[in-house]
Order: C-alpha cells, then structure tokens, then sequence
C-alpha cells in the first residue's frame, strides 16, 4: 500500500505521465495524415504500449482503493477512454463494412488527449471552478431549449407544409430546430427569412424578429451575465484557495522554527538552573564588551529610527509639563489659600 | 500585550515562554537598584518586557549565552548585495549568516527629503547637470504636447504621401518633397528624443517597459530608410511591407497618453490570468481537430464536384481554421449541410459535432473570456485604487513628520531654560507651551491618529547604530519605563496629599 502512495502521488510519476500523454497526442495527430500513416509502421507499437500504460495505472490506482475509485471523476473519465481506446481492437479492419465505424471510432480515441487535465493541479482547480458555472450554463441550455421547441412546433404548423411551405428548413421537427438555432447564433439568417419571403409569408418576419429578439438578444447575452456571476465568486475563492494553501506550507515553517528555538532555551533553562543565580547584567556584561562602537548594526525597526526617538522625547517632555504645570498650579494656589488662612 | 507596543516595537514574534525565560533570568532585575522594598513583588511591565525581549532577539543573546556564537549573523543585508563585499564574503566563508528584514517595498515616491539631497548634490558637483536639464525638458508639459503633435503629423503626413505617392503629375512634385522633408525631420526629433532620455539614464531607459517599446517601435520604422540608402531597395520584394512600417511610428501614441497605458496594463494583467484557461482551449481545439478529421474524412475524400467545404477538414492544419471559423459561429450551419450531401456521412455524428463544438467553444469558453475580464477589470481598478490611496497616506505622513519637527523646534526653545528660571518666569513660560498644546489639537489624539500611518510608511527605515550605543539604547528604555511606572505611583501619591490637603 505505501509503495503504491509513493508511486503515485510522485511527482517524478506525474511528469512521465503527462510525456507520455502529450506523446500520444502527438501521435494522433500524425496519424491524421494519411502519407506519414504509410510511412511508420510503429505507430500501432506505439499505441499498443500506451494502452498498456495506461491500463497499468488503471490498475494500480483500483489497486489502492476499490471502493472510492468511482467515485471520482477523473477516475471514471479514464476508465471511459480506455474501454475507448480498446475498441478499435474488437472489430476487423480490413472489413469494408466497418470502415465507418472505425472511422468513428479512431475518431473518438482523441478523448486520451483530455486526460492530460488530471495531471496538474493548476488545471484540476480551474476546471473545478469553472464546474460550477457549466452548470448554470446548462440550465440556461435547457431553457434555451424549451424556448426553441415550442417555436419550432409554432414554425412547423406555420410554415412546414411541403405545398405551401418552405419544407426544407421547417419540414420535420429535427430541421425546424436546426433552423430555429441558426436563428440563435444569428447566422445567415436573412437567407432563412428570404426563402420564406419568397414563399408569401411576409408575417413570417414578426416571427422570426422575435423569436431572434428572445433567443440571441435576450438567452445568449443572459448565459455570458450569468456566467460572469458566477466566475466572480469562483474565481475569487479559487485564488483565496491557492493563497491559503501558501499561507499553510508558511506557518507549517514558522511552527517548525518556533519548536526548535522553544527546545533551545528549555535546555538554557536547563543549564542556567544548575549554574549560580546571576542577574540579568551581570550575565550580559561579558557580552557588552564584545560589542565595538566602531562596528555598526543596521536596523529597520521603527523603533530604533529617529521619527521615534524624535515623537517618543516630545511626548514625554510635554507629558513632564502638564504633570508640573498643572501640580504646580494646584500647589500654588493651595498654598496661597494656606497663607490666607 | 498591548497592540501599540506591539506596533512600535515591530513583529515581536518571541512568544510568551520566552519573555517568562527572559525573566527567569533576571530574577533581580534593575529594580533592585531602586526599589528593594521589603516584599515588593516583582512588577511585570508588559513594555519592559516588550523592550527587553527585543533587546534579545536583536543581540541573539540567546546564541550567546549558550555559547553558540557562531550561529550569530555577523552581516547585514546590505554588505550581501553591495557586489564587492559580496565577493569579499564568498571568497572568505561559505557558511556566515547573514541579517535580513523583509520590508515591503512600495512605489518609491520622491520624498522631500530625497529631494534636498538631490539639490544638495546638484549645487556641489563640478559640471554643469545635464541629466537634469534632460529630465525637465522630457518632463515639460509643452515638450510633451510638442511630440503629441508631431505623431499626429506624422500620420498625417504619412497618409497624404501614400494617396500622393503614385500620381506623377509634375505640379505634385513640391508637394511630394515638402512631405519628405517633414518625414525625415519627424524622425529625427524623434531619435533626438530618445537621445535625450539617454541622456538622463541609461540604464533607467531599459528598465521602463514602455521605453523599450518606444525604441523598438521607432527602430523598427526606420529600417525601410536604411534600406533605401544602402540601396538593396529593389532587391527584396517584401519592399511595400517594409515601407509600411513607417506607419508604426503612430503607435508611440500609446506611451503618451496615461489612460492608454492603464488599458494596455489591464489587458496585459488580465491575459496572464487567463493563461490556464487558454490552454485548456488549446487542448480542446486540439481534441475536435484530430476527431474531426477522422469523422469526416469520408467528406474530405469524396469525388463529388459540388462541394463547397471539401478542403476544410483535409488535414490539420485546414481543420484548425475550420475550428477557429465554427468559434465564430460564421456559415456553420452551410458547412454542415454541405457534409450532408454525402451519404456515407453520419448525420448524427457530424450535427452532434458541430453543435458540441458550439456550445463548448462559442457559448462556453467566449463566455468565460468574458467573465474573467470583467473580474479582473474591477480588481486592478481596486488595486489602483488602493495605490492612489497609499500615495495619500505618504503624503499625509511626510505632513505629519514636518509638523512634528516644527513643533519640537517651537518647544524646545522654551522648555530649556525654563527649568532654571524663577517660579514666575516659570509659570510664564508654562502657560505658553501649555496655550501652544491646546491650540493645535490634543498632542496624545494627534499622533494616535498619525501613529499607524508613520509606521507603516517608514522609507527611511535604515538606521545604522554603533552596536554598544543600540545596546545602550535599549537597557536606558526600558530603565525608562520602570522610572515612569514609578514616576506615575508618585503622582498618584501628590495627588493624593493634595486632596487631603483640601479636606483639611
């Protein structure tokens, strides 16, 4: 079990992970090109050994804790890409029939490149702040949805009739939404609105205007407000983490540091306890003549700067006036009436 | 202890057992000079403590004492940094220790007192100060305006030259030497400029990146001239850019103007934020780029000859400005449909493509741009808020310190003699000081408030004291403090009689 701690959560480990990962991608993108592809043969070595590393980490990572490995989800990410990466094995290449699924396939082994994310703390909490907002995003997603299906059920009854309508964009249900998206992302929209022009629906404009005045005006400029909303809070607490973790490692220091001098004077104690009582002087004395006037020490307290001593003697001479003047006053005065008695 | 004390005496960070062992060893401290009454317990004086505790860790006398005396530092910070001492302690001992404190350091902002030093070196030096001069020409307001004015000039100039360049008309031809002319003579005011800031410091130039800024842009504009007069004009073809490049002059215009600099200050600070967040989207476009191509590939192999987009996902490079083209949501939905042409193209896997690479890209990332600017746009504003605010509080300590030294001036002629003279001299001089002190706030709520301020913008901070005359220092402070303790119970005591005496 230590030897396990010890391997993974080595730094050393981190970084022949994240070569290999970056190897790999390298490799994929290669591999793209269909002449180098003829060229190096090796590149399915090359595959075959990365997918063993990995399911060797896989392994090792279960190993250590069966039970609280899914429950992460990098861990569950990595399980994912493997099961991916396994399948191109499964069929038969030279099959003609599965050549779009291999297609397909190969095309989705570019996951592996995500895993790099998990390697770098720096990353891992970026993408943990930013979690957050994905999620807010997607409920705005959603109602963005909703929005769109009930126009896009508007727009097939309006305008979807294959006679008298414009059935390429809104015929079906599937290329009505389709359509009603590119309304969103406003783009090319006028060329939607023309075909339905030309088609005799010149209502159709209030249609579409509206439904861009919600859509892209109204969703899409609330999505960046409410993201910006909540990067604000995460983005904060994200550096108020990384500071505090500095701040630990610091105090973790001083504590180290305070320990030791605390052991040392215990053993002065100690010592002086056993020797004669001295006083405080007398102990010093020695140490005074060490000191030279030629030798100078430099200080940056305030307390040994010449503001100080400047402010600490004015006070002290203005205190020495009220205290006499105003005893004096009161002893003169007392006096006076002393004598008048 | 006290938080004042606390703040007078530094970050005296030995904690309490150490203050109980510094007692320990001084069982009889210097009260057994003057109070050895019978019985009296031993007075804790929570500043005497703070006095003699910083006494000790000044001193490391407990390094001393155990007779580790080589553990002490025997150098200062300042003989490290000085580079000929330096080489002097390497060459000696590896293993000294040196002293250090970790100050701050804050905008360094021209003190008076920097300034009169300055002004005492001036009048005392041998030739003529030319960096000054320099300095107060470039500092001028109507040299500034002046070089405002001539890059806008130059533009314009520049502009007129190119509409005028290629017309030969033979009346244009006074026109086209005036413009050069003025060209040439913009240039060398500019290079005179940065002569001149030459002239003030060499080093300090570099130092100031809008300065080098400044020099590269002006250099680099002056390249197509050295071009033209050595005479390989013709031989590169890359000719008309390069002359273009006269036109990068205009960008000194960023260095001049302050609210510019703030902006580019705030872009700059806001894109070394979001370093993190760039590569991740390096990373994905890296992902769909490579998946892309292999999704469609049927669609970039096919033979049909009415395809708009076939060259747009042929290889990585191509597809890489595909992704850029679909972050910016331009014709996505005609590129998507054109993949539909062919049959052999999965209308699930492409459309899922297309749009997962909108929203993660366009909707999502866009978005996060956003956000992080705006949040970081109200950071820095708040961090130049509280620089203008730290600039107040310097001045307002650079006040308070005249104020005080005025003061004590005022005073001091007059608590002096006023010791010695006769009770009505006295009386007379006391009524002034005292009629002084009302007049101008109470002295004790006055440096409360002031107090803080001082400490923290102490930038005169380094002091050098001979080492017995800090030794000194210290033991005679904290005699003071038990004298003052004593002083106090003997106020309370003549208070006391005197009350008495009323009664009576």
């Amino acid at each position: 079990m230590v030897l396990e701690f010890t391997l993974l959560f080595n730094p050393l480990f981190n970084s022949i992970m994240i070569s290999i990962i970056s190897l790999n991608a390298v490799f994929l993108g290669l591999e793209t090109d269909y002449a180098i592809k003829l060229l190096f043969f090796s590149f399915q070595l090359a595959d075959l050994i990365i997918i063993s590393i990995y399911t060797t980490e896989i392994l090792l990572k279960f190993y250590v804790d069966p039970l609280n490995y899914w429950r992460s989800g990098y861990n569950l990410f990595d399980v994912l890409v493997l099961f991916i990466a396994y399948l191109p094995y499964t069929i038969d290449k030279n099959d003609i029939k599965h050549y779009r699924t291999w297609n397909i396939i190969n095309g989705f082994q570019a996951l592996k490149i995500l895993k790099l994310i998990s390697y770098n703390r720096g990353m891992r909490s970026l993408i943990t702040a930013l979690g957050q907002t994905v999620k807010t995003v997607i409920y705005v997603l959603v109602l963005l949805f909703l929005l769109m299906f009930i126009f896009a059920i508007l727009g097939y009854g309006l305008y979807g009739d294959p006679e008298t309508g414009d059935s390429k964009n809104w015929g079906n249900l599937a290329s009505a939404l389709f359509t009603l998206f590119c309304l969103v992302t406003v783009d090319g929209w006028t060329d939607f609105q023309n075909e339905l022009d030309q088609r005799g629906f010149s209502a159709s404009r209030a249609f579409t205007i509206v439904f861009i005045l919600l859509g892209f005006f109204l969703f899409f400029n609330m999505s960046i407000g409410v993201v910006i909303m909540n990067i604000q809070v995460s983005w904060v607490s994200l550096i108020l983490c990384l500071k505090a973790e500095k701040q630990a490692v610091l105090q973790a220091k001083k504590q180290a540091i305070l320990q030791r001098q605390q052991e040392e004077v215990n053993m002065l104690i100690h010592q002086q306890k056993t020797s004669e009582y001295k006083t405080f002087s007398e102990l010093v004395e020695d140490f005074k003549k060490t000191l030279h006037h030629s030798d100078p020490m430099v200080l940056e307290d305030f307390c040994a700067s010449i503001p100080f001593i400047d402010l600490y003697l004015t006070s002290l001479d203005l205190q020495d006036n009220t205290v006499y003047s105003t005893l004096y006053e009161t002893a003169t005065k007392q006096s006076q009436t002393l004598e008048q008695i | 202890m006290n938080p004042q004390v606390r703040a007078l005496f530094g970050e005296v960070s030995i904690p309490d057992w150490l203050h109980a062992a510094a007692f320990s060893l001084s069982f009889q401290s210097p009260e057994d000079a003057s109070q050895t009454k019978a019985g009296s317990p031993f007075t804790l004086l929570p500043r005497a403590d703070a006095i003699r505790s910083k006494l000790i860790y000044t001193f490391y006398l407990i390094d001393h004492l155990q007779g580790l005396s080589h553990a002490i530092p025997r150098h200062n910070i300042q003989d490290f940094l000085d580079p000929k001492k330096q080489r002097k302690l390497m060459f000696t001992d590896h293993h000294q220790l040196v002293r250090f404190n970790i100050t701050p350091v804050r905008n360094t902002i021209i003190t008076p007192e920097k300034r009169m030093r300055n002004r005492i070196q001036v009048r005392c030096s041998r030739w003529p100060p030319l960096t000054m001069w320099a300095s107060w020409v470039l500092n001028s307001t109507i040299f500034k305006s002046f070089i405002i004015c001539l890059i806008f000039l130059n533009m314009l100039v520049l502009m007129i030259k190119s509409e005028v360049m290629n017309k030969t008309d033979a009346s244009l031809m006074s026109l086209k030497l005036t413009l050069e002319v003025t060209i040439w003579v913009i240039l060398l005011i500019f290079i005179m400029e940065i002569l001149l800031n030459w002239i003030v410091s060499f080093r300090g130039f570099w130092k100031s990146s809008w300065n080098v800024f400044d020099f590269s842009v002006t250099i680099v504009s002056v390249i197509p001239e050295f071009l033209d007069l050595t005479g390989i004009t013709n031989k590169i073809a890359a000719m008309r850019i390069i002359r273009a490049f006269r036109i990068l002059r205009t960008l000194k215009l960023f260095s001049k103007f302050r609210q510019v600099r703030v902006i580019i200050l705030a872009i700059a600070k806001t894109l070394k934020a979001m370093t993190f967040i760039l590569l991740l989207l390096v990373v994905f476009f890296y992902v769909f780029a490579v998946s892309g191509i292999f999704f469609f590939e049927s669609y970039s192999r096919s033979d049909r000859t009415d395809l708009e987009y076939s060259m747009y996902f042929r290889d990585l490079p191509n597809t890489l400005v595909t992704l850029f083209i679909l972050f910016t949501m331009d014709h996505w939905y005609a590129l998507l449909q054109d993949t539909w042409k062919i049959p052999e193209m999965n209308k699930l896997i492409s459309s899922l493509y297309v749009i997962l690479w909108l929203l993660i890209g366009s909707f999502m990332f866009r978005n996060f741009f956003v956000a992080i600017m705006v949040t970081n746009f109200q950071t820095i504003r708040s961090d130049l808020a509280e620089e203008v605010k730290q600039i107040e509080a310097q001045k307002k300590a650079d006040l308070f310190k005249i104020q005080i030294r005025e003061r004590s001036q005022a005073s001091g002629l007059e608590v002096g003699p006023g010791t010695e003279a006769t009770p009505s001299a006295q009386q007379l001089e006391y009524k002034v000081v005292v009629k002084q002190s009302v007049k101008n706030l109470d002295w004790e709520t006055y440096i409360h408030q002031n107090l803080q301020s001082l400490v923290e913008v102490n930038e005169d901070g380094q002091v050098a004291w001979p080492s017995d005359s800090l030794f000194r220092y210290f033991e005679l402070l904290e005699q003071l403090q038990h004298n003052l303790e004593e002083r106090k119970r003997l106020q309370h005591y003549a208070v006391m009689a005197l009350l008495n005496m009323e009664d009576k």
